[in-house]
């Protein structure tokens, strides 16, 4: 089921009543467990049974982790969890892409090797609940926090639906405690969960999908050479829409989430107002970037083994972020770039400190503005490959962008300034809003002016009549 | 902002979207419009689950848009008794939906291909929509139907809730801009060209009917996919085997017990002789009865069929389609001896 459909409304308004009535907490967490499983099975039923085998697993693993005194046993047992989660996060979502690869070296040495394609469909938020339940058992290993107690809970935590399928990426402490104690949405947090859902589908389906997708499918899925217009619009069009998508998604899931007591954790903040990439990482999708800090990044050895060694850390983090993304190369290479300008960033500010100095500060400058400005510049660089198909694809489209060659014009006049509007006026509110929150900026504003943007943005949403498109990051 | 702000700033924002929504629905009533569907994959997969009513009781139909627009389900089924499974897509080749039900062994009815040469046998490229129907009918989800049924109760009820003609993306659209030379924009046809019940029944408003200058518009639109279209019309070994592909489709059904007819429906005009020329009927249409061994109705071999003129050379109006169907009706049960459910002296 999806956020932006008839089902998820009438579904939504269900839990709701449940949830607020006069029953006890346990009933209320078994009334959310089995709506976050119908949720699931919304999509494909049969691969509710993925979801119960890890959730089952990992909850006694886990436990075992944390008990088991015998350093051989523990690390067998850590084992069987990280094969576990990995193993089934490989076949379904690697499992042709590695085929595909093993092929062709196989052929690249001379045989003659020509398997049947395997037909392997990728289960809903697979990569999500796997980083979930992962971060859980590595967790127990360290001892970093207490096992969870009731396997009701633990099933919450790691199905409870608004973030199951895209994220934010939970920790056990972020959400289990809110399991432990009774608790309901006040007031305050049922009106700012329905404004970040309708924000969120604001994002979703009035930028990403009415109004952005169409130019970025166009460009990218033409047969022709475009001219650099069309290339740049096409990549900027891209951009906004991977941004709207996910961060819309995330704004829903915190909204849900809210809406029903419960806090999720921030995973965007205005990550195009970024000055460098380390900001970046700090403000897009920030529960993966966190995630891959704390258990890939930081189990290399961090920035605590050496200068190489630390560039190394860097880099393999970053390609393993983006083959996460997707099995094909060109995700890889999209990490690697990520990966390089993170080396370049490195460098330069060992050299300077400019760049910590400047994004630390919480003052807007014009110089700042023209850093965020470059940042963005090379990010646009790095979603070509994330959104072309092939290198080749990729390649061409860099062509156009930077006029070597001379193309063919594409998109229409009205693409082309619903674009250039919705970036433009993108850029300027994410800098201006990079060191707040919308629900500050929500507050301060007086009551009735911010009854008719809500409005507007309602209005906006229902006009589009753009319902049930799937999510960008459901493929990841 | 204090929190009991906030609330009158939901409630603000409450009051001006319904009243929003409710003038712009009675707005667009008082403009005529009325409440139509959009002709989408879940609404043609809705319909690609019915194909399984036995075989004296139900048609399916498929093909392009002129078995849509020509076909009046209302007449069929009130004449016949047989319930018409309206499967066409417009602007497309019928073929790989014709392939997905002979794959399907529990289909054993009647069914009726209709046959747009330039489409059916079109060299590349027009199997899209049919194609992106079977793979959302084979992978639709539990969610997807239940929205499809919410879905169908808001269109039933709202005429704001068309999304072809009346979403915000439409709505731009209209905006008159002028393009760089070069940038193919096809805006469209006239809504009021044509109009999609819950059936599937496609159809021309009263308004496109009469209108020539709405009528001119479609007759530009075809010159312009015609000029656009730069292949030659298939023959030799790719016509051979679009022959066997459907020829092994049709021998499935036959072989289960169902029955299969082809119909050529009308044209006229420019666009008739364009496809007289372009697809001989010797080479196409006759070949194609002949190799598969299945009845077919041509509309230039019954003087029933034979008049008439499409408004855009094309499709027939309503009140044209009804005439069609009724005549198609007796000829298919007279002549081919299909049965209905209803007997033969009410077909007449």
């Amino acid at each position: 089921m999806v956020f932006n459909s008839y089902t998820f409304v009438v579904f939504f308004i269900i839990i709701l009543i449940l949830h607020n009535l006069p029953v006890s907490w346990k009933t209320k967490k078994i009334n959310l467990l089995l709506a976050s499983y119908i949720f699931y099975a919304a999509w494909n039923p049969p691969f509710i049974l993925l979801l119960w085998l890890s959730t089952v697993v990992d909850f006694f693993v886990g436990r075992a982790l944390y008990t088991q005194q015998n350093v051989a046993k523990k690390r067998l047992l850590l084992v069987v969890s990280l094969i576990g989660n990995l193993g089934m996060l490989c076949f379904f979502k690697y499992g042709g892409f590695l085929l595909e690869n093993f092929t062709s070296l196989i052929n690249l040495l001379g045989a003659n090797f020509h398997p049947a394609k395997p037909n392997i469909i990728l289960p809903a938020g697979i990569s999500f609940y796997t980083f979930t339940t992962l971060c859980y058992t590595i967790d127990m290993y360290h001892k970093r926090s207490e096992p969870v107690k009731s396997m009701l809970d633990f099933s919450l935590f790691v199905t409870f639906f608004p973030h199951l399928v895209a994220g934010p990426i939970v920790r056990p402490p972020q959400l289990v405690p809110q399991f432990e104690t009774e608790h309901s949405a006040t007031k305050k947090q049922l009106m700012d969960g329905l404004l970040l859902l309708s924000l969120g589908l604001f994002m979703k389906v009035v930028l990403a999908d009415s109004m952005l997708a169409a130019p970025a499918n166009d460009m990218f899925g033409s047969h022709t050479t475009v001219a650099a217009l069309d290339a740049w619009t096409g990549v900027l069009a891209f951009c906004g829409q991977i941004f709207f998508d996910f961060a819309g998604y995330s704004t829903c899931a915190i909204g849900v989430a809210l809406c029903l007591g419960f806090v999720l954790p921030q995973n965007f903040n205005y990550p195009y107002a970024a000055i460098g990439f380390s900001d970046f990482w700090r403000r897009w999708h920030i529960t993966l970037s966190s995630w891959l800090r704390d258990y890939l990044y930081i189990p290399l050895g961090g920035n605590q083994s050496g200068k190489i060694r630390t560039y190394i850390n860097l880099m393999l983090t970053m390609l393993i972020g983006g083959l996460w993304h997707g099995a094909n190369w060109t995700f890889v290479v999209w990490g690697g770039l990520h990966g390089f300008y993170l080396w370049v960033e490195k460098i330069v500010n060992d050299k300077t400190g400019k760049i910590t100095a400047m994004t630390s500060s919480a003052q807007k400058t014009v110089t700042g503005f023209l850093y965020a400005l470059f940042t963005f510049f090379l990010i646009n660089i790095t979603w070509v490959f994330f959104r072309a198909n092939t290198f080749t694809k990729a390649a061409d489209i860099f062509k156009s962008m930077f006029g070597m060659h001379k193309g063919e014009p594409l998109l229409t006049t009205l693409a082309i300034i619903k674009v250039a509007v919705i970036i433009f006026i993108m850029i300027i509110v994410q800098w201006l809003m990079r060191n707040t929150k919308v629900l500050d900026v929500a507050y301060k504003i007086p009551w009735w002016l911010l009854g008719i943007i809500w409005a507007v943005l309602l209005l906006l949403l229902i006009l589009s009549q753009e319902s049930s498109s799937s999510f960008i990051y459901f493929q990841f | 902002m204090p929190t009991a702000n906030f609330s009158k700033a939901a409630l603000l924002m409450l009051l001006i979207v319904v009243a929003s929504i409710i003038s712009w629905e009675v707005y667009l009533r008082n403009k005529g419009f009325e409440t139509f569907y959009y002709d989408d994959p879940a609404l043609w997969a809705h319909n690609r689950e019915m194909v399984y009513e036995p075989l004296e009781q139900a048609t399916v139909f498929i093909g392009s848009s002129r078995i849509k627009f020509d076909l009046d389900i209302n007449d069929w089924q009130n004449i016949t008794g047989d319930h018409a499974i309206q499967l066409a897509c417009v602007g497309s080749n019928p073929i790989p939906v014709l392939q997905n039900l002979a794959e399907d062994n529990n289909f054993k009815g009647k069914l009726v291909v209709d046959v747009t040469e330039g489409l059916f046998f079109a060299p590349t490229g027009s199997d899209k929509r049919p194609v992106e129907n079977i793979k959302y009918y084979k992978e639709q989800t539990p969610a997807q139907r239940a929205s499809f049924q919410i879905n169908h109760l808001l269109e039933s009820q709202f005429v704001f809730l068309d999304k072809e003609w009346l979403s915000l993306g439409a709505m731009l659209e209209k905006i008159p801009t002028k393009d760089r030379p070069g940038v193919q924009n096809f805006k469209g046809f006239p809504p009021d060209f044509g109009r999609v019940k819950f059936n599937r029944q496609e159809y021309m408003t009263d308004k496109f009917s009469s209108d020539t200058a709405l009528q001119n518009i479609v007759k530009n639109i075809w010159s312009f996919f015609g000029r656009a279209n730069k292949e030659p019309p298939v023959s030799g070994a790719r016509l051979d085997s679009i022959f066997t592909v459907v020829k092994t489709a049709v021998d499935k059904i036959k072989a289960r017990g169902g029955l299969v007819l082809f119909v050529r429906t009308p044209s006229s005009g420019d666009y008739h002789m364009a496809e007289k020329m372009g697809f001989p009927r010797e080479k196409y249409w006759d070949r194609l009865l002949a190799v598969t061994n299945c009845p077919g109705i041509h509309f230039e071999d019954y003087p029933s069929l034979n008049h008439f003129i499409c408004p855009e050379n094309s499709h027939l109006s309503l009140s044209q389609a009804k005439e069609f169907t009724a005549g198609f009706i007796k000829i298919i049960s007279e002549e081919k001896g299909w049965k209905f459910a209803k007997p033969a002296a009410s077909v007449n």
